[in-house]
């Protein structure tokens, strides 16, 4: 089974771009990633391209819409949807194509334009026999962030956690954004700004949650051979890319469901996909958390950051605000999480995230991440997180 | 005025207001709303049938939202916040999420016992649209 260098990589600045495309947002960072790599695009074996759900039939099928734009070359193509997870889905079926031999370099393209505001339900057949569940839940009044408050109402009377630990986690990512010229917030916020912000879903605020988005990003993954020829250095292992959904009887009401059953046993965690593709992508790599030397983790809102250092193992449950409190969660920190400013800076453009966070680690283990260099980075794991329980972590080493 | 429940069989209000979901005759699994199958994976007959929920549960969580979430929730101008409750069913093992009515989110507390109401959601001009609300109740939940 050969190993998964990353050859190439490519990121678009993240923001709102009305007058640009996404097709032309991913045709740039797909030659961003090719020319990186030291490739021509005429030399890419394989493309596997974010199936972009806002963009119509022709975002379903992204991949082969920017292909078209950029020359077509006949080579496979898959459009994957995933939800917040598609990064870290396409990132997967890639390393697969390289492990089972079948190519040596596969182009991975993430490019994504988002409404603003709550993400609105996706139109259905108007004949289905019963409504889908994901308009009910609208008609209930029940927005993304209301989930995630609901799970932090339940973390603050279970360990005491407060809103100043949800602004510090703002506080901590905007300083790691403000270091990222390629986040659409560049700005440090202070405690008071973020906690004078209007409230959103109690306990969450407007900049505890990130904003929807505009971005792309691209990584061209190759096999070793490959990287050999082409003299990839230093060259960046993909160790580990798990997926994984969720279990049965995880308590988690899922987006955009309205109810969960309990396992009577109840042996599933909270999150337990996420749980699950981290466990999954430690073993793969032959490394644990204490191993890490800073990770990229799904800071959909300020929730989720403290949630899953628990959920990939970083301290036990209720410990997050203590790594916090004690700065080891910022950059020069113990264990820096979201040095690229996160989502919280980025905001979501669903297919790009989970490569966003590809890039960003690439860079830091190259040792390129500038002002916001993780000193003496050398393994980092990544992990999304996706509606209706799908979940992806990438282990990266050098 | 003709009133439209909001998800066909998903509650009924007589004799008194329930939720109605579904739950195998094998392995006791119930699901909200209703499916046509068992979600157990462990569970091979997968035989289910409609199965009322109890009436009242305990409050599991809670949190108020303050903008407006898009078609087809239907919004009065101005917007007023709405809270939205989970609520568990403890003998049916389900967490069930749903709108807060006759408290304000001030007066929640966790574990406090809530009752299954049918109200109102919105009208428009086909008539009323109507589902499954939350309220405190005195008592404690149904075991
Ligand atoms: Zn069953």
């Amino acid at each position: 089974m050969s190993d998964v260098i990353v050859a190439g990589v490519g990121l678009h600045p993240w923001g709102k771009f009305p007058e640009k495309s996404w097709v032309e947002m991913g045709a740039d960072v797909a030659l961003d990633a090719v020319s990186d790599a030291g490739m021509e695009w005429t030399d890419v074996e394989a493309m596997v391209s974010g199936a972009m759900q806002w963009g119509g039939s022709t975002g379903m099928r992204s991949g082969n819409t920017i292909a078209a734009a950029l020359g077509e070359t006949g080579v496979p193509i898959a459009n994957i949807n995933n939800a917040c997870a598609s990064g870290g889905s396409l990132m997967r079926a890639a390393y697969a194509m390289i492990t089972s031999g079948m190519h040596d370099s596969v182009l991975v393209i993430g490019t994504d334009k988002s409404p603003k505001g709550y993400f609105p339900s996706v139109p259905v057949l108007a004949d289905e026999p019963r409504p889908p569940v994901d308009m009910v839940r609208w008609q209930v009044g029940v927005p993304n962030p209301a989930y995630w408050a609901l799970e932090m109402r339940k973390r603050m009377e279970a360990y005491g956690s407060t809103e100043e630990h949800l602004a510090q986690v703002k506080v901590k990512n905007s300083r790691h954004g403000s270091l990222n010229p390629y986040a659409r917030y560049q700005k440090a916020f202070t405690l008071e700004q973020v906690l004078s912000s209007p409230m959103v879903c109690d306990p969450l605020r407007l900049l505890e949650i990130c904003a929807t988005s505009d971005g792309a990003a691209a990584v061209v993954l190759v096999s070793e051979k490959k990287a050999r020829r082409l003299g990839v250095n230093p060259p960046v292992k993909v160790a580990a890319c798990s997926l994984a959904s969720g279990e049965f009887g995880d308590p988690t009401i899922r987006i955009p469901l309205l109810a969960a059953t309990s396992d009577g046993a109840a042996t599933a965690p909270l999150l337990s996909e996420s749980r699950l593709a981290a466990q999954m992508a430690y073993e793969q790599a032959g490394l644990g958390p204490e191993d890490m030397d800073f990770v990229e983790l799904p800071d959909n809102s300020s929730w989720h950051e403290l949630q899953y250092l628990e959920t990939m193992g970083f301290c036990g449950e209720g410990e997050a605000e203590k790594l916090l409190d004690a700065g080891e969660t910022a950059l020069g920190g113990r264990l820096p999480v979201c040095p690229s400013g996160g989502f919280s800076s980025f905001g979501e453009a669903t297919m790009a995230q989970g490569i966003l966070q590809i890039v960003e680690v690439t860079w830091q283990l190259r040792g390129t991440a500038g002002t916001r260099q993780v000193e003496g980075a050398r393994k980092a794991i990544t992990e999304v997180y996706g509606a209706q329980a799908n979940n992806s972590a990438c282990v990266l080493t050098t | 005025m003709k009133q439209t429940p909001v998800l066909e069989g998903a509650f009924v209000s007589d004799p008194e207001p329930v939720l109605v979901g579904s739950r195998c005759r094998s392995c006791e699994t119930v699901a909200f709303p209703a499916s046509f199958t068992c979600p157990n994976p462990r569970c091979a007959r997968k035989d289910v049938v409609a199965t009322s929920l109890s009436r009242t549960g305990r409050l599991a969580s809670w949190t108020t939202v303050h903008f407006p979430p898009p078609p087809p929730f239907v919004a009065p101008d101005p917007f007023v916040p709405i809270t939205v409750v989970e609520v568990e069913f403890v003998s049916e093992g389900i967490q069930v999420v749903g709108p807060l009515v006759g408290a304000s989110a001030e007066g929640l507390r966790m574990g406090m016992a809530m009752e299954t109401v049918v109200e109102v959601y919105y009208s428009d001009d086909s008539g009323e649209v109507i589902g499954w609300k939350f309220r405190p109740t005195e008592g404690d939940a149904d075991e």
